[in-house]
């Protein structure tokens, strides 16, 4: 797939394909062996049904929650005056932050011809999908009478009245229904020819059919795969600004107000690298136990890890420079408001949940500056969740303090959520695993096309240099060491 | 359609059976391969894909749009607030950049599927099951009086298997 994405070095010895030029996976010899092992992690398991049953039982929690809510109204929720946003608008900026990290693996690091992304980048498109599908539902749930969702879509009322285009609320209907739309088809696109391969090995009919119906008639021919190659590349193309314009409009939700703490022109690329960070995190909490439980060592070996721990480290430091600079320019504006809002972030009331963020996301991450833990998997998946406890806390330590500290003394106020929130914010885990674990088990968790670029296939004439690979480069043993 | 399917396990095997193939001047040929590969590409040497003109197009067509909506909204129920613009260009680029990378995106998409040929909705001629695991094949659609001479090429590039196919 990557193939044309990639200039063609003229004539003579040149790479088989570049973006996977650098990815070596010696445990991985023949075609037919990716299709066996990858196709053999469909069968569904054991722990694979506990896990969907504890799934389904947080989201049926969740709706019986919700449920409770609509009928006794917002005021069930923790929201008391002058904070009238809480968890809902927490969880809602929190997953689509995970859902960035899905198309970054895919379209950016495709783009930068980052080998080891082939083959993390299936499960973070999927992650990604299901992480903005549930964050779509926020937005909804924070409605009073969400069945008056549509408001927000460019449709007129029955008064031909129009959602104002100058709103942040309308820019971000916009944005989450584009990323929605480009990352579900990015997905799908990318599964066409895995669809094929699973077609042609299924022998339940019924199964079968299902598979000829989503393949579309793929037939792996040259003809296919030329379009294919090219509108793969044009979408990253789009994908790519689409991740960094997503983010920043979320941002705009806060710093287009005035309230102290938002109103700052650093928090588009301060949310897109939070977004990131976050999203990474994600992907180490999937895909650690997918490696392991799936026995996939060979395939996410210790280099990609390693180089996507590099990435989270850099993410991490982008993010702790973000939150010094949000001190310094409060620091700077000789603002009082910015000033003591900030004061009262660290040491004052909201001490506890500033620090929380502080030591997950900017601390601990330093840990992967040593080597030794970047390739140690059971860390990193132990970092990965204080990861995303830190993101979570960094979205409400941006919503609640501020809203609880504005600028008059009389309206101060606090913020204590019920178990409401807790409970909808449970059923929310609930439904993004949900789909995860059901679709992780119909369809590939790794890009089965993509992981074919990768080894060499095989020669008659292995020595013929017309298809020779590079020489020199230092190939990796079994673990993915490099020597 | 009627022809002859040759199946290879070899890569090298296939790109020297196109190249034979087009010397000996059979036009419809069509490779399949289970991963996109250079040397085959460039075996068949085919011109780039159109797919490109259509982004093109549709990307400018989504960003007018785009930029469409917000401005025909505003002027049609006008929030006049002192000094600043009814259709302000600025917030108006972020609807413009979505509706852009929307419709852009959709129509690459609708786009390969319409210069691949897909959806498809049968496979049955000129097709095996083997060429989306590990093999590469070659399809020669051809007259039956050339068939002979296609599965000579093919046997001589040492193929696994070929047969004529109609």
């Amino acid at each position: 797939m990557a193939t044309t994405a990639a200039p063609y070095p003229g004539e003579g010895q040149h790479r088989p394909n570049i973006p996977s030029a650098t990815h070596r996976l010696p445990a991985v010899k023949t075609y037919d062996q990716i299709d066996d092992e990858i196709i053999a992690t469909l069968r569904p398991t054991l722990g694979w049904f506990a896990l969907l049953g504890i799934a389904i039982l947080c989201l049926l929690g969740g709706i019986a929650t919700w449920m409770y809510q609509i009928h006794e109204g917002l005021g069930a929720a923790g929201y008391q005056p002058p904070v009238m946003w809480g968890v809902y608008i927490i969880t809602f900026v929190f997953w689509v932050g995970i859902g960035h990290a899905g198309t970054l693996i895919s379209a950016i690091l495709y783009l930068f011809r980052a080998g080891f992304r082939t083959s993390i980048y299936r499960c973070a498109e999927i992650m990604t999908v299901f992480a903005v599908m549930t964050a779509g539902l926020f937005p909804i749930l924070h409605l009073g009478r969400p069945w008056k969702f549509f408001y927000l879509i460019p449709y007129p009322n029955w008064r031909l009245l129009w959602p104002n285009p100058k709103s942040p609320l309308v820019w971000d209907v916009f944005a989450i229904l584009t990323y929605l739309t480009i990352s579900s088809t990015f997905l799908y696109i990318g599964l066409i020819p895995d669809i094929a391969v699973l077609r042609d090995r299924e022998k339940n009919p019924v199964r079968k059919a299902i598979y000829s119906a989503l393949a579309l008639g793929w037939r792996n021919s040259d003809r296919e795969w030329r379009h294919f190659t090219r509108a793969y590349l044009f979408l990253a193309a789009f994908s790519t600004p689409l991740v960094l314009s997503v983010h920043s409009v979320v941002s705009f939700d806060f710093a287009m107000a005035l309230t102290p703490g938002w109103h700052a022109t650093i928090f588009p690329p301060y949310f897109v690298a939070g977004a990131i960070f976050s999203g990474l995190g994600m992907v180490f909490t999937i895909i650690i136990p997918i490696r392991k439980f799936f026995k996939l060592q060979h395939y996410v070996t210790l280099n990609d890890l390693d180089a996507a721990a590099k990435m989270c480290l850099f993410t991490s430091m982008v993010v702790g420079l973000a939150y010094l600079t949000e001190f310094q320019v409060a620091w700077m504006s000789g603002n009082q408001f910015e000033q003591d809002y900030f004061w009262n972030r660290v040491f004052g009331q909201w001490a506890w949940a500033a620090w929380i963020m502080i030591i997950c996301n900017m601390i601990l991450p330093l840990s992967l500056w040593s080597q030794k833990l970047r390739r140690n998997p059971a860390w990193l998946f132990i970092l990965s969740i204080f990861i995303n406890l830190g993101m979570w806390f960094e979205r409400f330590v941006i919503v609640v303090p501020s809203l609880s500290h504005e600028f008059e003394p009389w309206q101060w106020g606090s913020y204590r959520p019920t178990w409401v929130d807790y409970g909808i914010l449970l059923g929310s885990f609930g439904w993004f695993f949900m789909w995860f674990l059901l679709l992780i088990k119909q369809l590939p968790v790794m890009a089965i096309s993509e992981l074919k670029e990768v080894i060499p296939p095989k020669m008659k004439h292995p020595h013929d240099t017309t298809h020779e690979l590079d020489e020199g480069f230092p190939m990796p043993d079994e673990t993915g060491a490099q020597h | 359609m009627q022809g002859v399917i040759g199946a290879f396990n070899e890569i090298d095997s296939t790109v020297h059976a196109i190249e034979d193939l087009k010397k000996q001047r059979f036009g419809d040929i069509t490779v399949y391969t289970p991963t996109p590969r250079h040397e085959l590409e460039h075996a068949m040497k085919h011109p780039p894909s159109k797919v490109r003109i259509v982004t093109l197009i549709f990307g400018l067509a989504g960003v007018t749009f785009g930029y469409w909506i917000p401005i025909w909204m505003s002027d049609y129920w006008p929030l006049v607030v002192g000094g600043k613009p009814i259709a302000s260009w600025v917030p108006f680029t972020i609807l413009g950049f979505e509706v852009m990378v929307l419709i852009g995106g959709l129509a690459t998409v609708f786009a390969m599927m319409g210069f691949a040929g897909i959806p498809r909705l049968t496979l049955t001629v000129g097709y095996d099951a083997r060429f989306s695991g590990g093999d590469f094949g070659i399809w020669i659609v051809t007259p039956p009086e050339r068939a002979d001479e296609a599965m000579n090429v093919l046997k001589k590039h040492g193929a696994a298997e070929v047969r004529r196919e109609r």
